[in-house]
């Protein structure tokens, strides 16, 4: 599913004029894990990428049970959206050539492995800076549902 | 048992919270209440919306297990991940919060806060934060 511009605006780090998001994954016996994520960016239009930061719990969650929900968390602006679809972790290591739901591991890594480098989190106030950022590969989505989550419209579909 | 600090009262209460259930087969779903409130030491209530209600009242019929972090501004100040057990009660969502980790980048990410002795917990917060809630 294509990702509108404004959504695709939305879905940037801060410093862009995007926003922190959630991620919500779920272990294969329904026990939810909902954290928050600054590094994210849309790939190819229907790709979201999340920086993978040592993110143990949604790493088992998605090897067993390979879905997740990312939501748009701060700053909101209207943009209440969810974003649903089959969900993994992409990684340096995965055997050459390996295509996951149409998107090529290689590719998104060569964009978004580094991406401190690529988008330091400059903006972001001292005392809640990362001391250090390791990213160990990318959380994928290929988004295949949108969903409004404003209290009066939710789960309403958007697209 | 888990103890929710002022801290994460004051930030909970101020910009609700993310709240992800899910079917008993792993299916996710995520509502975001715009408050909250707190009771005791550990019970957390989200007023929802009829719609916000019907979305999750059928998962949490199958399955009571319940994880949220703070929205809005907390999303990025207040990093913690709360779990527990949730039911619908008068129209709220009301979670007895059973884990608590620190959800901050980094080596503590993951941390688990619930099982440290009270006054750890306060230590640890007044160590890693500037602020007792949100700015108001």
């Amino acid at each position: 599913m294509k990702l509108t511009a404004e959504m695709q605006d939305a879905l940037q780090v801060v410093g862009k004029g995007g926003a922190v998001v959630y991620l919500t994954t779920s272990s294969r016996a329904g026990k939810p894990n909902t954290v928050g994520e600054r590094f994210v960016a849309v790939f190819r239009d229907e790709y979201i990428l999340i920086a993978e930061m040592f993110a143990q719990k949604t790493r088992v969650n998605v090897n067993e049970n390979p879905v997740g929900v990312i939501t748009m968390a701060h700053p909101v602006r209207g943009r209440t959206w969810s974003f649903h679809g089959p969900c993994t972790i992409l990684q340096e290591g995965l055997p050459e050539g390996f295509v996951w739901e149409g998107l090529r591991a290689a590719d998104a890594l060569s964009e978004w492995g580094n991406w401190a480098e690529k988008e330091p989190p400059s903006e972001v106030p001292p005392d809640i800076r990362p001391p250090a950022l390791v990213q160990r590969g990318v959380i994928a989505l290929k988004v295949e549902g949108i969903t409004d989550f404003h209290p009066e419209r939710a789960g309403a579909r958007v697209l | 048992m888990s103890v929710l600090t002022t801290r994460m009262k004051n930030w909970l209460e101020a910009t609700g919270a993310h709240i992800g259930t899910a079917t008993a087969q792993g299916v996710p779903t995520v509502v975001v209440a715009d408050r909250a409130k707190t009771e005791g030491r550990s019970t957390v209530r989200f007023a929802l919306s009829d719609a916000q209600r019907q979305q999750i009242a059928g998962n949490l019929a199958a399955n009571p297990q319940v994880a949220f972090g703070p929205g809005g501004l907390g999303s990025i100040r207040a990093a913690y991940q709360f779990k527990g057990a949730g039911r619908i009660e008068g129209g709220d969502l009301v979670v007895e919060v059973n884990e608590i980790y620190c959800t901050k980048p980094g080596p503590e990410a993951g941390l688990r806060l619930d099982t440290l002795p009270d006054e750890a917990v306060v230590k640890f917060e007044e160590t890693r934060w500037r602020d007792n809630g949100p700015p108001r």
